[in-house]
C-alpha cells in the first residue's frame, strides 16, 4: 500500500517540492481520471433510479424521489372539487404500483374508516373499493342483478331499466356509492395523483407552509401550488426560488433484480440467456482467435518461406478496409454457410483478426531464434516448439490480444445484428440492450441497469489480465 | 561413441559461398576445436553439423550414416549455445528434462538422469529456480547440463565461454575438459580463442574465410604450422615475421641486410626466393651482432620480460626473455634468432617452406 502511495505521489525531484510540470502532470492525470470515471458513475447512479424518476427526466444525481403528497379530484353534485390530502402512508400513495400480495397485506377497510366526506370518496376510488362496496350493497339490499351489468350496457339497452326507481329508496350515502359505481353523472370517477411536497412561504402573508406542486424540476419561474392543509382555496403561484423540496434516497434495485430473474415487465427476451450467449461467444471466439492468430504469427515471424512478405502485406492490407465496407459480404457469407441465427455466426467471422496477427508477429520477432533452435536440438517437434516455447514466451502479447479480443467480442453490436437478430434465443448482450427500447415500450430503467451489468466482465478481465501486459519481458533468460 | 565425418562440405547463401569444401574426420571420443577469426565460418559449420543450417553440397555423416536430410530434432546431437538459450519460462529442472520428455523417456529415468547431471555440474541447489535468477556461470552449467542429460552421440559447443569473465572462463574450461574425460563423447567445440583451443583440444581445425587451413593436434599446429596464417594464429604471444630473401648458401637475408643462417636441410628453398622468417618471441635473445631492434616498449612481468619494437622487414617484433632483463626503451638492441626453431614462409603463397 505504501508502495502505491509512493508511486502516486512521485515528483520530479528537487527535494520533493512540486514543480510546474508536476502540477501539469497531476492535473492532466486527474482530468483523465474524471473523464473516465464520471460517465461510469453517472451510469451507475442512473441505473438505480425508478422508472418514474427516469421518465420524469429527473436530472438529480441520486436515485430517489421528492416527498410526495396526494392531490385528489372528487366529482359530485357540487361540481368538481380538487384538494390535497396530507399525511397518507406510503402504501396508499404507491397503491397502483403494489402487487396483489402487497395489496392483500393492507387492511383497507380499517384505513378508510378513519376518513369521511370527500376524502373518503377520493380514497375509496383510489384504493379500488367502490365496486367492492357497491356489489356488497346490491347483495345486502336485494337490489336487482341487472345493476351489476348496467355500466357495460349501451344507452339504448339501458332504457329497458328504471335506474331512478331503484336508487330512490336508498339513503344518500348508498345512492352516491351506487351512482359512482355506475359512473352516472355527476359522479364521474374520482382520482388521486401524487404531487411533490414542498415548503414555501405564502406569497401573500409570508407564512411558511407546505404545498403540493406538480414537478419541482420544471424550469418555469412559478410553480402552481396547493396548500396542503387546505387553508387556501385554489392554486397559488409560488415563485420558484422560494420553494424548498426535500427528497429521499431510495435505490431501485428491482431494475437489476427483475430482468435478471426474467420477470421484467414488457420484455419478451431473457437477459440471463443473453449473458450466457455473450459469455459463450466471447470465450469461444477469443480462444479461436488466439490460437489461429498466434499460429499465423509464428509462421510469419519464425519461418522463411516463399511469399512470406506477400502474405504479411495481404493480411495488413485488410486493415485498410473499413469493416462496414465488407458488411454485406460478411452477411451473405454467414447466410450462405447456414450460420445465420446461431452464435457461431458471430464467432466464426471474427476469428482471425489482422491486427492480432500483426501484434503477435511483432512480439514473436523479439523471441530469440536460438531458443527455438535449442528446442529443436532437444528433439522438439515444430508443434512442440510452438506450443511449449513460443506460446509461453509470447504470453504478454497474447494476454494483450486476449483482452482486446474479449472487449471486441463483448461489445460488438454490428456482427450480432447481421448474424443473429432473427433469433432472440441467440441474442448477445448488446442486442438485448437494444431490445429494451422496443417499438411500443421503452424500458430505460432496465436498460441502464443491464448496461452496468454488461460492463462488469470487461472490467474484471482488465483487472485480472493487465499484470501479464507488464511482466514477462524482463525474464528472457538470455545473457 | 560416434565417428563424425565432414566430406567436402559446402555452404552458400545464394551466390555467396561461405564454406568452400571442408573435409574433417573427428574420431570417436575426440575433442575437436574449430578455431578461427570471426567470420571464418566456424559457427556455420557447427550449425550445419547440428542440422540448424542446410548443407549446400557435400556430406556430413556420423558413424557412416549420412545426416544431410535428417532434421535437427532427429539427429540426436546436443548443443550448447553461446547465449545459453535456456528456456526462460521453465525451471532449471524442466530445462534439463525438456529434451528427454520430447523423446518419450520414462519419468523415473528422466528424474534419475536430471539428478545425476545436476550433481555432476553442482547445480542441484538451483533446480527449482528460473534461469533469470541464476548467475552467468550457473546458467552456463545448466546449458551444459541440458546437453549432458541427453547422452548425445556428439556434443556441440558454440563459443560457450565467451560470456564469462576471465577467471570463470579458465575454471569452466577445465571443467569441460574434465567432463570430456569422464563422458568420453565426441565433442566439437567452436571458439575464436586459440588459448582455449590449445588447452582443450585433441585436434584443432583452423579455419579462415570458409577454408580449412590446417587440421591436427595442438602441438603439431604449434610446431609445424602449414602456413603463415596458422603460424600467426596459434601461439601466444604471436610469432614474429620478418620479410626478406634467401641469399647464397641458404641464408635468410632480411630487408635491412641482416643475415640468419638457416638449416637448409629442413626447407625447400630456391635462391632469391622472397620469404618471411617466422620466429616465436621466446626463440629470440639479445646478442651482439644480431639483427638491430629499435626498442619501443618494455614490459617487466617479474618472471619474464617482453621487449617490443621494430626491425627492418618487420613493423612489429617482440622478444620474450625469462627473468628480469635491463633494456631501456628508445635504444637499439641487437637480437639473435634461434634458427633451429624458426620457420620460413613463401611471401607470395604464405605456405610453409618446411620439408
Amino acid at each position: 500500500m505504501s508502495a502505491v502511495w509512493d508511486f502516486m505521489t512521485r515528483t520530479q525531484g528537487r527535494g520533493g517540492r512540486l514543480t510546474w510540470t508536476d502540477w501539469l502532470s497531476y492535473g492532466y492525470l486527474f482530468l483523465g481520471f474524471l473523464i473516465i470515471l464520471l460517465p461510469v458513475l453517472w451510469l451507475g447512479l442512473n441505473s438505480i433510479k425508478t422508472q418514474f424518476q427516469i421518465e420524469s427526466q429527473d436530472l438529480s444525481l441520486l436515485p430517489g424521489d421528492f416527498d410526495r403528497v396526494a392531490r385528489a379530484t372528487v366529482n359530485g353534485p357540487d361540481g368538481r372539487e380538487i384538494f390535497v390530502i396530507g399525511e397518507l402512508p406510503d402504501w396508499v400513495l404507491n397503491w397502483s404500483d403494489l402487487s396483489e400480495e402487497e395489496r392483500a397485506d393492507q387492511d383497507v377497510a380499517e384505513f378508510l374508516a378513519g376518513y369521511d366526506g370527500n376524502r373518503l370518496y377520493a380514497l375509496r376510488s383510489h384504493l379500488g373499493q367502490v365496486s367492492v362496496a357497491a356489489r356488497r350493497l346490491i347483495a345486502e339490499e336485494g337490489l336487482p342483478d341487472w345493476l351489476n351489468r348496467y355500466g357495460a350496457l349501451t344507452p339504448t339497452a339501458r332504457e329497458a331499466f328504471d335506474l331512478d326507481a331503484v336508487v330512490a329508496p336508498l339513503n344518500e350515502d348508498q345512492q352516491r356509492l351506487l351512482l359512482e359505481y355506475l359512473g352516472q353523472p355527476p359522479y364521474e370517477p374520482n382520482r388521486i395523483v401524487t404531487q411533490a411536497l414542498v415548503t414555501a412561504p405564502n406569497p401573500e402573508t409570508g407564512e411558511v407552509m407546505q404545498w403540493a406542486i406538480p414537478n419541482p424540476n420544471a424550469t418555469s419561474e412559478f410553480f402552481p401550488g396547493r396548500a396542503v392543509d387546505g387553508s387556501i382555496e385554489g392554486v397559488v403561484r409560488l415563485p420558484a426560488d422560494t420553494v424548498t423540496a426535500t427528497r429521499n434516497v431510495s435505490p431501485a434495485w428491482e431494475n437489476y433484480a427483475e430482468p435478471l430473474a426474467g420477470d421484467a415487465f414488457g420484455l419478451t427476451i431473457d437477459f440471463t440467456t443473453c449473458i450466457t450467449n455473450s459469455v459463450l461467444v466471447t470465450v469461444i471466439a477469443t480462444l479461436i482467435t488466439l490460437l489461429i492468430n498466434s499460429m499465423a504469427a509464428f509462421a510469419l515471424s519464425k519461418y522463411t518461406f516463399k511469399g512470406q512478405n506477400f502474405f504479411l502485406v495481404l493480411i495488413l492490407a485488410t486493415l485498410m478496409v473499413p469493416a462496414t465496407i465488407t458488411l454485406v459480404g460478411v452477411f451473405k457469407a454467414i447466410d450462405a454457410t447456414g450460420l445465420s441465427g446461431s452464435i457461431w455466426g458471430v464467432i466464426v467471422p471474427g476469428a482471425a483478426t489482422p491486427a492480432g496477427v500483426f501484434l503477435l508477429r511483432q512480439y514473436m520477432l523479439t523471441i530469440p531464434d536460438e531458443l527455438l533452435e535449442a528446442a529443436r536440438m532437444d528433439s522438439a517437434s515444430e508443434w512442440k516448439v510452438f506450443w511449449r516455447i513460443v506460446l509461453p514466451l509470447a504470453l504478454p502479447a497474447i494476454a494483450a490480444l486476449g483482452i482486446l479480443s474479449i472487449i471486441w467480442r463483448w461489445n460488438d453490436l454490428i456482427i450480432p445484428m447481421i448474424a443473429i437478430s432473427t433469433n432472440t434465443e441467440a441474442y448477445t448482450i448488446q442486442l438485448c440492450l437494444l431490445a429494451f427500447r422496443g417499438e411500443q415500450v421503452s424500458q430505460e430503467h432496465y436498460r441502464l441497469a443491464m448496461t452496468v451489468i454488461s460492463l462488469i466482465p470487461t472490467t474484471l478481465v482488465f483487472i485480472f489480465l493487465q499484470k501479464y501486459i507488464t511482466t514477462g519481458i524482463a525474464n528472457t533468460g538470455m545473457k | 561413441m560416434a565417428l563424425l565425418e565432414l566430406r567436402n562440405v559446402k555452404k552458400s547463401y545464394g551466390p555467396v559461398d561461405v564454406i568452400h569444401g571442408i573435409d574433417i574426420t573427428v574420431a570417436s571420443g575426440e575433442f575437436c576445436v574449430f578455431v578461427g577469426p570471426s567470420g571464418c565460418g566456424k559457427s556455420t559449420l557447427l550449425r550445419m553439423i547440428a542440422g540448424l543450417e542446410k548443407i549446400t553440397d557435400g556430406e556430413i555423416a556420423i558413424d557412416d550414416e549420412v545426416l544431410n536430410n535428417v532434421t535437427a530434432s532427429e539427429r540426436g546431437l546436443a548443443m550448447v549455445f553461446q547465449s545459453y538459450a535456456l528456456y526462460p519460462h521453465m525451471s532449471v529442472r524442466n530445462n534439463l528434462s525438456f529434451g528427454l520428455e520430447n523423446i518419450s523417456t520414462p519419468r523415473d529415468e528422466i528424474d534419475q538422469r536430471v539428478n545425476e547431471a545436476a550433481r555432476m555440474l553442482q547445480i542441484e541447489d538451483y533446480l527449482d529456480r528460473k534461469p533469470g535468477q541464476l548467475s552467468g556461470g550457473q546458467r552456463q552449467r545448466v546449458a551444459i547440463g541440458r546437453a549432458v542429460v541427453r547422452e548425445p552421440r556428439v556434443f556441440l559447443f558454440d563459443e560457450p565461454l565467451s560470456n564469462l569473465d576471465a577467471e570463470l572462463r579458465v575454471a569452466t574450461r577445465g571443467e569441460i575438459s574434465a567432463l570430456h574425460k569422464r563422458l568420453g563423447n565426441t565433442m566439437v567445440y567452436v571458439t575464436h580463442d586459440q588459448v582455449e583451443a590449445m588447452t582443450m583440444a585433441d585436434k584443432i581445425a583452423v579455419l579462415r574465410a570458409g577454408k580449412l587451413e590446417q587440421f591436427g593436434p595442438p602441438l603439431e599446429l604449434f610446431n609445424a604450422p602449414a602456413n603463415r596464417f596458422v603460424a600467426g594464429f596459434i601461439g601466444s604471444p604471436k610469432m614474429n615475421f620478418v620479410k626478406g630473401t634467401i641469399g647464397e648458401g641458404g641464408a635468410f637475408v632480411s630487408e635491412g641486410g641482416a643475415e640468419v643462417q638457416m638449416d637448409t636441410s629442413r626447407f625447400n628453398l630456391r635462391p632469391n626466393q622472397a620469404v618471411e622468417l617466422g620466429v616465436r618471441p621466446s626463440h629470440t635473445s639479445p646478442a651482439d651482432g644480431g639483427i638491430p631492434l629499435k626498442v619501443r616498449a618494455v614490459e617487466q612481468l617479474g618472471t619474464e620480460t617482453f621487449v617490443y619494437g621494430s626491425v627492418d622487414g618487420a613493423e612489429e617484433f617482440a622478444m620474450q626473455l625469462s627473468g628480469q632483463v635491463n633494456i631501456q626503451p628508445d635504444t637499439v638492441q641487437h637480437v639473435a634468432i634461434d634458427a633451429g626453431s624458426a620457420h620460413l614462409f613463401d611471401l607470395d603463397t604464405g605456405l610453409s617452406c618446411s620439408k
